[in-house]
């Protein structure tokens, strides 16, 4: 099956999901996580700072309380329509529709860039990790948190046939493929048990 | 969108400029228009105010699932 038809059903898939659910969460991603996660990025007031599939508004509503620059991007509106409701269509956030993978932004537009609960749905990941570092100003941080590889083989077979998935390994392999040099991953859970996510904050190297 | 984020947007092919032509503004947004890739040509919707950067092959998808 070719990029585009996969593509296509991602997007079905989501507007389906959109009208049952909030979007999968294939980890539990709550409050505390969020905030610790948002200690990690580090945003000064005034930052120019994106949300890479911003979807409902989870991330977006933690990057509001650090700066009042925040840009949304999400290729599906009725993901978003959520987030319109808590911010306005046109307020407090810059919302775009767009594609993780091809970014409709200049080169060293942003101070920061935050990405939850996205990437385990983006057909080339690497691709969009190494979009995010082009439209990052260089000595930027970004922060990507994904769904670490779950323990039990039920989830995994679960996992493995609808998203992506990864470890730590995982993980190295895709920064170091899209150009990043330093970064580190933290492991956040909810409770013992609980679906884990894996977070990697990232510094966009100097060119 | 506000007429100031021409300045970070760009075609999410090429990345070049982008030109606006506003048919709606509001309250110093653009409520309705397009934008227009300097380069390739490729014109992009702002729908109610929100810009549909998309590429061409993802918006036609959903056009044609609509």
């Amino acid at each position: 099956m070719g990029l585009l038809e996969d593509k296509a059903r991602a997007r079905l898939f989501y507007k389906y999901l959109s009208k049952v659910y909030d979007r999968i969460n294939p980890f539990v991603w709550n409050e505390a996580m969020r905030d610790e996660a948002l200690e990690w990025l580090d945003v000064q007031a005034g930052d120019r700072v994106l949300d890479v599939g911003c979807g409902t508004g989870f991330g977006t509503e933690g990057l509001l309380q650090y700066t009042d620059d925040v840009h949304g991007l999400d290729q599906s509106v009725h993901q978003m329509e959520k987030a319109f409701e808590k911010f306005g269509k046109r307020d407090r956030v810059h919302f775009y529709r767009g594609d993780a993978e091809r970014l409709p932004f200049a080169d060293d537009s942003f101070d920061a860039v935050w990405s939850s609960g996205s990437i385990e749905y983006w057909p080339e990941p690497v691709e969009g990790l190494r979009e995010i570092r082009r439209v990052a100003k260089p000595g930027a941080t970004v922060l990507v948190v994904g769904p670490d590889y779950p323990n039990s083989k039920l989830m995994r077979k679960v996992a493995d046939a609808i998203m992506l998935f990864y470890d730590a390994e995982g993980a190295d392999r895709m920064f170091e493929a899209a150009g990043y040099e330093e970064f580190e991953h933290h492991i956040q859970q909810a409770k013992p048990g609980s679906p884990k996510a894996i977070t990697t904050v990232a510094t966009v190297p100097e060119e | 969108m506000k007429e100031s984020l021409l300045d970070i947007v760009c075609c999410p092919l090429d990345k070049e400029d982008l030109e606006l032509d506003a048919t709606e503004r509001e309250d110093g947004e653009v409520i309705a228009g397009t934008l227009t890739c300097t380069e390739c040509g490729e014109v992009y919707p702002i729908e109610d105010g929100i810009p549909n950067l998309l590429p061409p092959d993802m918006r036609e998808e959903e056009e044609a699932a609509a």
